[in-house]
């Protein structure tokens, strides 16, 4: 009986590797630049089957209070996976990694940055041609105020109203300068067109549509630019603020235990070594070496780096009435003429 | 017997124990408390200047208050220890203005801020909570409604804190107890130093060393000390005693065994029978002499060495007094003497007392009065029964003895300054040991005109006169 029994448990031990699980992780992070990293995992656990799902990070939101709820959640827009967390819909990572991880990047333990991508100009070499090209914010000011006309129609940036990170930007931006409503305001003289994600605004800069693109997501745009010349992407020389992803596991995740995997694997130094080596998306860790590191682009851009801070201030970026008051201010400014 | 119970440090060490334990404890429930109420009120007032930096952000605008939270208020509220966040603006009637949980504020609790700033526990989504809430007069042009402004966090902030602060305060305790004991050993090591010293002294001493302590003792060991003192002088007086009593015997049997020795030598240089015979006579008188010498020192001996007053039992003074009054007439010594006994007591006279050893006392007083008086002397015994003693008495009409010499009749040897007689001296000590051994006092005094009277006075066995 108690024979039959063990060789029985022994041949669930061998099975149960050969018996995949499906990990569902909702993401506000194209597949092509996460592609590599979920091979890497994949690689790593060939027991887990990944379904990657790939959407908007107001869709992302949504779906985290919906009836079937993924294992994994990650989003760019932080004051919202912020204020899920708080909310209590992720649950703690109890791990060695998540311990280790440094403490500006992560929340309670709950919900951990896992990139540093930082925000940048983009603009075409056209532009160039024409004028001095802008290095800082002040630059872009005086840019749009003196050449408005030959720039009227040509400068791109988020819509703060459909995209959560071009909101949060917005937002960050705001807190450190007053004269970010000059700029904005600036932009609205010149007709800026506003863009619900940075993959829209580098095509439209491709095309020639646009000659200057405003607080872009660094990783795709520097990525972007290696593939498309005319393309130049300008790390602010004054502040260039940075953005994390945060990742956290649901709390009614159905895969609890594959997602603790993910998440430890992104963590880890494999998982970082891959974000560094194969992905735009700037390595948090320092003890990894490759071209995307927060080290190297420390190294390049000196200490100009403002992350957006990973903490409960951004939850007031998501109150109802902040925000009212921020898009109505944005609006007042931006058709000021 | 000795018995090990224990020792001094042992004890001294778990009475600190116990008071420390106890002390300890209150202490520590003491410190349990007040680190508890310590965090709570440190956490308190980070959610009151959290509530505080949003009504700073209050503002009417179109009728309606407006409230852009503050993003420092958000951080004070959450704490460096990242606790969960809670903030609610309610109007005038209640209803939520902007708030980020669901967290229902209570009826009661409302009520409660409206009067002054309120604190209170709650539970969200199984996780406890503390809120706290407070009323802000605001006005704006149109309206001027009261905001209520209510902030909230979990309390992993405020358990760290406090069990920090217990934890330090433990620490201290723990510290505090162990420098106590050190201490406490310390000065247990030197107030038992004199103990210590006392007993080196009373180790290194030589066995026949009597003499007193010479020794620096506190207070409390004074009265032990004084006893050993006492002890060692008691120890000092009885060798030296058994030494004189030694010297004193010996002493008393080299004359007759000396007599012994001259007289058979002078008969083994004699050729005459009737000497021999005559020799032979002395010698047996002297080894006579010398036997009843050898057994009245045995019987002090004995007596002097077993000093037991268990084995006493009830004896009847009366009867044992007219036997061995019998006994003694009937012998050769007391031929030449009037030997009589006073009337006795009806009822039968019980004493606690060995048989064999009043009759050794009665014989003696018997013995001695027949010596030391001369032939034709009146002897007479007598029993004075009283209520609580009994008074055993033998007078003569004999000469008596000098009064300065009164008071060493007890002691060995002492024959009242009589040289004449064949007492060996020892009657009366034998008569003294016996004596204390039954707890009776003894009295010699002269009688007038002339004569001895010796008085023992015993302790009646109550219950006696019913038999």
């Amino acid at each position: 009986m108690s024979w039959r029994l063990l060789l029985g448990g022994w041949w669930l031990s061998l099975a149960l590797p050969a018996w995949s699980e499906v990990l569902v992780i909702e993401a506000a992070l194209d597949h092509d630049v996460a592609a590599p990293l979920l091979r890497a995992f994949e690689q790593a656990h060939p027991g887990i089957e990944l379904d990657y799902r790939d959407s908007s990070t107001l869709e992302v939101d949504s779906r985290i209070v919906a009836d079937d709820p993924p294992d994994v959640v990650i989003s760019s827009a932080m004051p919202w996976q912020m204020a899920r967390t708080n909310e209590g819909y992720a649950s703690r990572l109890e791990s060695a990694e998540a311990r280790a991880w440094p403490e500006w990047a992560k929340w309670r333990e709950e919900v951990f940055g896992f990139t540093f991508e930082p925000i940048v100009i983009a603009y075409r070499l056209d532009l160039a041609r024409h004028m001095t090209p802008p290095a800082t914010h002040a630059d872009l000011h005086a840019l749009l105020t003196e050449e408005r006309e030959r720039l009227r129609g040509r400068v791109t940036t988020y819509s703060p109203a459909e995209s959560g990170i071009g909101y949060s930007l917005f937002q960050q931006d705001a807190r450190y300068s007053t004269r970010f409503w000059d700029l904005v305001a600036a932009m609205g003289n010149a007709e800026a067109v506003l863009e619900g994600n940075t993959r829209d605004m580098l095509e439209g800069i491709s095309e020639g549509r646009y000659w200057l693109g405003y607080n872009l997501l660094g990783s795709y745009a520097m990525v972007w630019a290696q593939e498309h010349p005319e393309v130049i992407v300008q790390v602010p020389q004054d502040y260039a603020l940075v953005m994390m992803r945060m990742a956290f596991i649901h709390r009614d995740a159905p895969h609890p235990a594959a997602a603790r995997q993910f998440l430890d694997f992104l963590l880890s130094r494999e998982g970082q070594r891959v974000i560094a080596g194969e992905t735009p998306l700037f390595s948090v860790r320092p003890d990894v070496i490759g071209p995307y590191t927060a080290q190297r682009l420390r190294d390049q851009v000196g200490d100009r780096l403002y992350p957006i801070p990973l903490n409960a201030s951004l939850l007031a970026f998501v109150d109802p009435q902040r925000r009212a008051a921020f898009m109505q201010r944005w609006r007042r400014e931006f058709e000021r003429r | 017997m000795i018995v090990v119970d224990g020792t001094l440090k042992t004890r001294l060490a778990l009475w600190l124990l116990a008071t420390v334990a106890s002390l300890g404890l209150l202490l520590l429930v003491e410190a349990y408390l007040s680190a508890t109420r310590a965090a709570e009120r440190a956490y308190d007032s980070q959610l009151e200047a959290a509530a505080l930096t949003i009504a700073e952000a209050v503002q009417w605008q179109d009728g309606q208050p407006l409230v852009e939270i503050p993003l420092a208020a958000l951080q004070i509220i959450a704490t460096r220890h990242q606790e969960r966040v809670f903030y609610a603006v309610l109007d005038a009637r209640g209803e939520p203005l902007s708030a980020n949980l669901d967290l229902a504020i209570e009826k009661r609790w409302r009520d409660a801020a409206a009067e002054r700033p309120s604190w209170h526990d709650a539970d969200h989504r199984g996780q406890p909570w503390r809120l706290h809430g407070r009323e802000f007069d605001s006005a704006g042009w149109e309206t001027q409604d009261p905001v209520q402004i209510w902030v909230g966090h979990t309390l992993a902030g405020r358990r760290s804190l406090s069990g920090e602060l217990f934890e330090h305060a433990v620490t201290r305790f723990l510290a505090m107890v162990l420098v106590a004991g050190l201490l406490m050993f310390l000065a247990m090591r030197v107030a038992l130093a004199p103990m210590r010293r006392l007993r080196h002294q009373l180790r290194r001493r030589a066995a026949d060393d009597m003499r007193p302590l010479d020794a620096r003792v506190p207070r409390e060991l004074q009265e032990l000390a004084e006893t050993l003192d006492n002890l060692f002088a008691r120890q000092r007086n009885s060798r030296d005693a058994l030494l004189r009593y030694t010297a004193d015997a010996s002493h008393q049997l080299k004359t007759p065994l000396a007599g012994l020795q001259s007289a058979s030598e002078l008969a083994l240089k004699s050729e005459d029978p009737n000497a021999w015979r005559r020799a032979l006579g002395e010698v047996h008188d002297g080894a006579a002499r010398t036997s009843r010498l050898a057994n009245q020192l045995l019987s002090l001996a004995r007596l002097r060495h077993v000093a037991d007053a268990s084995r006493l039992a009830p004896v009847d003074l009366g009867a044992l007094l007219r036997e061995t009054l019998l006994e003694w007439a009937d012998r050769d010594l007391a031929g030449a003497h009037d030997l009589g006994l006073a009337p006795l007591p009806a009822r039968p006279v019980l004493v606690p007392g060995e048989p064999w050893a009043l009759r050794e006392l009665l014989g003696n007083l018997i013995d001695n009065a027949l010596r030391y008086t001369p032939p034709g002397s009146e002897i007479t015994l007598g029993l004075n029964d009283e209520e609580e003693s009994v008074e055993l008495y033998i007078e003569d009409d004999g000469p008596g003895v000098e009064p300065s010499r009164l008071a060493r009749l007890h002691q060995p040897f002492e024959r009242g300054g009589r040289q004449d007689t064949e007492g060996s001296g020892l009657g009366l000590a034998i008569v003294d040991s016996i004596a204390r051994r039954h707890g009776a006092e003894w009295r010699v005094e002269n009688r007038t005109p002339h004569g001895l009277r010796i008085t023992l006075r015993f302790r009646r066995l109550p219950g006696a006169s019913v038999a």
